[in-house]
């Protein structure tokens, strides 16, 4: 008889993974362009950033398996989509506007993010329905593309015609910095990615229906209207959250569900919350080789990741391959 | 026998085509009966209008004495079970964790299978003979077994009611009487009501108490599948010639183009002749 899954089971796994995670964290906050044990160095300068990536690692991470979920494609991405594009679009805007304002743990730059990407959402969802129809999986990841790609040129438009500093530091930004995060803005952002991804995990098994397609998921007694809009709107919220704290980082969201899936299924129950955790430990090992691979440099953090990543990519999928036709 | 599906003339219009129009039909608990018709006709509308992925323009459609549209998503799949031409999921999931999907609209909040879920389940795949392969991924199977899956997924749904498109469409001979066999014995162990939308006429005939048979001129004949599959309406609803004979009782009928070796031989002959022909 198969293996089922149950809580106990889930559990057990979760806890697992938890550990790896801590530990990942902790060997990581001793490396650095020096091995340090100096307390001021390790709580006030690398927990923080630890924690901050490991956040939007796993926040990329879950969204990734969320929107391959829901557009029932396994090239989907919150990049792919256009939403990360969308935020930082957000991002720029408000830096070339000049806008600064700030208030408890928030800053104008997260909210522009968030409403970037939330318009990109819309956008993509809209005129993924109008192109055709209801059955507009397709269309939608295609919206999502030629949207992502528009975005990136008013992006790359701003940036070359802005003469002001700001905007060319934010430019450096929107490539990857897990650098200097106050600690109110990270126990915001860090519960609202939390809260997100809980609600994905609590939609689970609704979205491993989803992914055999609207007519079957209906069948089996999912409201997909909702459930699609649920799962949109959380992954662009935590995509938002994780965007407007770091910039664009790529990979994480394609690489880590994949990775996930080929080692334990694909059963959401258990997919969203190992992603998590190994997307949290994927980019908390990137930054670690990004801040200490170069003494006196650092590295975006996206470029280790997309470096990181590939080849890794590659090889699962080669060792999958083979597998399947041994099995055959 | 009371009936458990109603369906009074209902319309449907897709693009300002009308696809079906003022049908109206009963479907009474513990039959079984076969869609046919045309492609075309609007068969697969219907089933997806029975199903409630679709609304009717006009009409009304009662599943159990009640509206289908007052019924949530979820209560509905309490009712009806949809089992859709075989396919190969996106993702790898293995057959166990497919049946495993029918009983999404049982769970609880934890969203994890109960012990009665799970034994629901493990029942299916015994019943539909695919417990033999339940770690394998879909993608593994050969179409038949594919089919035999989603049909477990089905009977682990535990619906009373239960509508197939088109089930055997690719399969060959063994596989398109295994799966007919499957839903026969569904009907008469647990008295499942089972609508089948399909090609095949003469499957029809041997397992389908009543036929439903949908024309392309909102003609629509409902009846014991006997009085509705004969050579006269099937002539004219499919406007092929077909030729029938009998096999147990039971008639068969083919179609035979203008260029078919048989039809040579047969167009002069009558019916009955025609028919001697073939069984002898």
């Amino acid at each position: 008889m198969a293996e089922h899954l149950t809580a106990k089971k889930l559990f057990l796994k979760v806890s697992i993974c938890l550990g790896i995670l801590l530990v990942v964290m902790l060997v990581c906050m001793f490396i650095g362009p020096k091995w340090s044990t100096d307390a001021q160095i390790l709580y006030q300068i690398r927990l923080p950033r630890i924690i901050l990536a490991a956040f939007v690692g796993a926040a990329l991470a879950c969204a990734g398996v969320t929107l391959q979920a829901i557009l029932r494609n396994p090239l989907a991405d919150p990049y792919i989509l256009g939403i990360s594009s969308g935020a930082a679009l957000g991002v720029i805007i408000a830096t070339i506007c000049g806008i600064s304002l700030s208030f408890w743990a928030g800053s104008t730059v997260s909210l522009f993010a968030f409403c970037g990407a939330l318009l990109t959402v819309w956008l993509v969802w809209f005129i993924g329905h109008f192109a055709s129809g209801s059955s507009a999986v397709t269309s939608l990841l295609l919206a999502g593309v030629v949207i992502n790609a528009f975005f990136s040129a008013i992006i790359m438009f701003l940036i070359s015609i802005a003469r002001s500093h700001e905007v060319r530091a934010t430019a450096l930004w929107l490539m990857g910095n897990l650098k200097d995060m106050d600690i109110k803005i990270l126990i915001l952002s860090g519960s609202c990615i939390l809260g997100g991804i809980l609600i994905l995990i609590s939609i689970a098994a609704k979205l491993n229906v989803l992914t055999l397609g609207q007519a079957e998921a209906k069948a089996l007694g999912v409201n997909t209207g909702r459930v699609r809009l649920i799962a949109f709107a959380v992954s662009a919220f935590i995509t938002a959250v994780a965007v407007g704290l770091t910039g664009l980082i790529g990979f994480v969201g394609l690489i880590v569900p994949h990775g996930v899936r080929l080692v334990i299924g694909p059963d959401h129950r258990q997919l969203l919350p190992v992603s998590a955790f190994s997307g949290a430990a994927f980019l908390v090992i990137s930054d670690t080789v990004a801040r200490s691979a170069f003494a006196g440099s650092e590295l975006p953090v996206g470029v280790i990741t997309a470096l990181v990543g590939g080849p890794f990519f590659l090889i699962l999928l080669a060792r999958y391959c083979r597998k399947v036709s041994w099995a055959k | 026998m009371s009936a458990i599906i109603e369906a009074e003339n209902i319309s449907f219009n897709y693009q300002n085509q009308n696809i079906l129009k003022g049908l109206t039909f009963n479907v009474c608990a513990g039959e079984f009966l076969a869609i046919a018709g045309p492609n075309g006709a609007g068969k697969t509308t219907l089933l997806n209008l029975l199903c409630g992925l679709l609304k009717a323009d006009t009409g009304k459609i009662t599943i159990d004495s009640a509206d289908i549209n007052s019924y949530s998503s979820k209560s509905l799949a309490h009712k009806i079970a949809v089992v859709r031409q075989e396919f190969v999921p996106v993702f790898d999931f293995t057959v166990s964790e497919i049946v495993s999907m029918a009983r999404t609209p049982y769970l609880s909040a934890s969203g994890f299978e109960s012990k009665q879920d799970l034994q629901a389940v493990a029942e299916a795949m015994e019943i539909t003979d695919t417990a033999g392969f339940a770690d394998r991924p879909l993608r593994n199977l050969s179409g038949g077994e594919r089919q035999r899956v989603f049909i477990a997924r089905a009977f682990a749904q535990q619906t009373p009611i239960l509508l197939l498109d088109e089930p055997t469409s690719f399969l060959d001979f063994k596989h398109q009487v295994d799966i007919y066999d499957l839903l026969k014995n569904a009907q008469c162990q647990k008295n499942k009501t089972i609508i089948s939308v399909t090609h095949d006429i003469n499957l029809a005939i041997q397992y389908c108490e009543k036929t439903l048979l949908l024309g392309l001129n909102e003609q629509y004949y409902l009846d014991h599948t006997n009085k509705v599959l004969t050579q006269y309406k099937i002539q004219n609803v499919f406007n092929v010639k077909v030729f029938d004979g009998n096999i147990g009782g039971e008639k068969f009928f083919f179609p035979l183009g203008r260029f078919a070796k048989a039809a040579k031989n047969v167009n002069g002959l009558s019916r009955e002749n025609t028919a001697d022909n073939i069984t002898s």
